[in-house]
């Protein structure tokens, strides 16, 4: 899996369309049990799969079922959709130009450590309306703990309960000061909710704490899945240069190869059918993302880029009810992030002799280095 | 004369619709899709038509007939 993510979900869809693993979980593999879930969140429920993180919050809005995450979706969906987005990408275009200047005029970088760790956290925290000098501070919180994260009903470690409490108290406190002085960002909008809408401040902290250990590490993976493909494939990039319009349809094929969060969690509220396969209720389920974007039914190349199939779909953003709540954002940075680093620096290739890997095993998936080499871009910093 | 619905029951705001055939869908303000004024589709756009339905990961887009 480290290396080669086609073998690596093969030895999971190789096992059928809906298994039993080792440890008891029921597994979703195709993208017909999948979608299959997706439809029926009253069976297959997020809130008892989400409620027992040992985080004494509620997760909104993950860990909330039909009929009240209707509720908190319609506060959210038009706060991060794509004419939102529209309207912060002049901001969030200048920042990444930043981060690539920064070193186009040294000839090499980590496209992991130098745009992909920090480029998320910074658009995080514009879109919450919160100062870009806490980048890396919220950075190493969020790391410890998904570093540290433990799966199951298992109770967190000390260490990512220190790092948890302490990214909530920074952001108690910017909860308390956007209270009492509201600015035009997301944060500031959700606290403005007057009456039956107003929101508790748990459900706000808990908001946040999903956004920040959901939204972060995944684009991470993202933008380095996408420079590694690329950084691999210099055709695709002239037929890009050729044709700007293509950078969507790779965008999606990236996407839908390398998954950052490829599993998610649900546990059955009662017994049900899928795919000719009997699971009981109340057990626990696993959605696999990863398998169902690579069904030979569904893609002709199901482990290759083609962008003839890039509109076939995918469920790298999940579906249904509980689908990525910050997918057009995501889409967006990753784009943002091709269209700045290649404009700046068009020929680029992974450094010789190195082998790019995932971090494995884990929860999210993203590179844990991808050092490039270019020609120094002249005059850049 | 066929036309092209989107069954709102079903949209989650993919957005695969409104990004791969914008003359077909916009985008509504919580980032879900719609059609384009009635959703009558001249002949040329039947193909994109068939292609908005696969590319659907809801099932939710659907043509039929006016």
């Amino acid at each position: 899996m480290a290396r080669d993510r086609a073998a690596g979900w093969r030895t999971v869809s190789e096992h059928g369309d809906v298994f039993r693993a080792a440890d008891g979980t029921w597994v979703l593999a195709s993208s017909d049990a999948v979608h299959f879930a997706h439809r029926n969140p009253d069976v297959f429920s997020s809130a008892l799969a989400f409620g027992a993180t040992g985080v004494p919050l509620p997760l909104i809005p993950v860990a909330v079922d039909p009929p009240d995450h209707l509720k908190y979706r319609r506060v959210l969906d038009p706060m991060l959709a794509p004419r939102v987005v529209n309207s912060m990408e002049d901001d969030l275009r200048a920042q990444i130009r930043d981060l690539v200047t920064a070193f186009a005029g040294k000839g090499e970088c980590d496209a992991v450590r130098d745009i992909a760790r920090l480029y998320p956290t910074q658009v995080f925290l514009t879109v919450f309306g919160l100062p870009l000098e806490h980048r890396d501070q919220l950075i190493e919180w969020v790391e410890t703990m998904n570093e540290n994260s433990t799966t199951g009903t298992a109770a967190p470690t000390a260490t990512v309960v220190e790092a948890a409490m302490a990214m909530l108290a920074f952001m108690q406190g910017y909860i308390d000061e956007k209270r009492s002085q509201p600015a035009d960002d997301m944060l500031s909008r959700v606290l403005s909710l007057e009456g039956e809408d107003a929101w508790t401040n748990e459900e706000v902290l808990g908001l946040t704490f999903l956004i920040t250990i959901a939204g972060l590490d995944t684009v991470t993976g993202a933008i380095g899945f996408a420079m590694l493909h690329l950084a691999r494939n210099p055709d695709l990039r002239r037929r890009m240069v050729a044709e700007p319009a293509l950078i969507g349809q790779v965008i999606e094929e990236v996407l839908r190869l390398e998954t950052p969060a490829p599993t998610t969690p649900r546990v059955t509220t009662e017994d049900v059918e899928v795919c000719g396969v009997h699971i009981p209720a109340g057990s626990p389920v696993m959605l696999c993302l990863a398998t169902a974007n690579r069904g030979h039914t569904r893609y002709e190349h199901p482990d290759d880029i083609d962008l003839a199939q890039s509109d076939r779909g995918h469920v790298t953003f999940g579906g249904g009810i509980h689908r990525c709540l910050g997918s057009h954002l995501a889409r967006r940075e990753v784009r943002l992030v091709i269209e700045e680093f290649q404009r700046l620096i068009p020929d680029y290739e992974i450094k010789a002799g190195f082998e790019p890997e995932v971090v494995w095993p884990s929860a999210t998936l993203h590179l844990a280095a991808l050092p490039l080499v270019f020609p120094p871009v002249e005059g850049a910093t | 004369v066929k036309r092209i619905v989107i069954d709102r029951g079903r949209c989650t705001g993919n957005g695969r619709c409104y990004s791969l055939f914008p003359e077909l869908f916009i985008d509504d303000d919580r980032g879900y899709g719609e059609v384009v004024g009635q959703g009558m589709l001249a002949d040329q756009h039947l193909d994109d038509a068939q292609r908005a339905v696969i590319a659907c990961p809801e099932d939710a887009i659907h043509v039929e007939e006016a």
